[in-house]
């Protein structure tokens, strides 16, 4: 089993919900840093990750 | 957290796992041999049984906030994964899994090989069949006991339940289980696999969620609302421009 096997067992075959997740990650780094309420950065993490899941939906694989 | 959630979350996606391997191991038990099917069963699950005891145990040698993070990340991606086929089955750009078609198509492929080959097909296959579906519950039981043993027993007896009801009925009707509701199975797993990814994750970034676990409620409503709306919206006509 290759990598890319691994890969795609894990996240299947969308190219752009792995990216959303990554976007989300590094946001929510960020915000958890500059933010008075980390509650905020877990928030932004979901919305983006919703995000993703939207842009997977309609996207052609 | 919640045992009971944990249990259920791994029950349902443990179910459906179950249905698609016992789909296939019936079809090589029917066309082929029952002693094929039943062997090639028994080694996918000792071979499985070695991947979670080697992995397993390793997963508590990583710093917890790391772990969380790196758990979070995969079930986030795991239930997106699942979420998006469960819309697109929902909204009729892509077919529903039909467990009766791919039986016939196990046995035809099974009936149609040369005598000699066969019985080796039909061990593959059954073995394959149960090996890949199983890691994929092996991978939700062991991510979901990451956090403690509590836990890990929790997902484990869900995951074992599922399975061993999964058989009992197969074995019971000796066709596959294609009244089960695979799909509405898939859409609440893929919901709560990705609430539970962006939890963990968010706690492995730091993270203080509103409500602790509570949170977890508020995350599946959200996502189960999202996915409300990308259903109507990927379900309605497209407008062609002239």
């Amino acid at each position: 089993m290759n990598l890319r096997a691994i890969w795609e067992f894990i996240a299947g075959d969308s190219r752009r919900a792995p990216v959303a997740v990554a976007i989300a990650i590094v946001t929510a780094i960020v915000l958890v840093r500059m933010a008075p309420a980390s509650t905020i950065a877990g928030v932004a993490f979901a919305c983006i990750v919703a995000l993703g899941l939207a842009a997977a939906v309609f996207e052609r694989t | 957290m919640n045992g009971w959630t944990l249990a259920g979350t791994s029950f349902l996606a443990s179910a459906v796992e179950a249905v698609e391997a016992l789909t296939i191991v019936l079809a090589v038990g029917v066309a082929r041999s029952w002693p094929i099917a039943l062997r090639a069963t028994a080694y996918a699950l000792l071979a499985l049984a070695a991947i979670v005891a080697v992995f397993g145990p390793l997963l508590h040698l990583i710093p917890i906030d790391a772990l969380k993070l790196v758990v979070g990340i995969v079930l986030t991606l795991f239930g997106l994964a699942w979420l998006r086929k469960a819309i697109l089955r929902y909204a009729g750009r892509k077919a529903l899994r039909d467990e009766d078609a791919a039986y016939e198509r196990e046995v035809a492929t099974l009936r149609a090989a040369e005598e000699s080959q066969a019985d080796k097909i039909g061990f593959v296959t059954a073995f394959k069949a149960v090996l890949i579906e199983g890691l994929e519950v092996a991978i939700i039981v062991v991510t979901f006991g990451a956090g403690s043993t509590l836990a890990l027993g929790w997902s484990a007896a869900g995951a074992a339940c599922a399975v061993v009801l999964v058989s009992l009925v197969g074995l019971a009707l000796k066709s596959p289980a294609s009244r089960v509701p695979e799909n509405a199975m898939k859409f609440v797993v893929g919901v709560m696999l990705t609430s539970f990814g962006t939890f963990w994750t968010g706690e492995g970034l730091g993270v203080a969620w509103w409500g602790a676990d509570l949170s977890l409620l508020f995350l599946a409503v959200f996502y189960l609302a999202v996915s409300g709306v990308l259903v109507a919206i990927a379900r309605a006509p497209r407008t062609v421009r002239a």
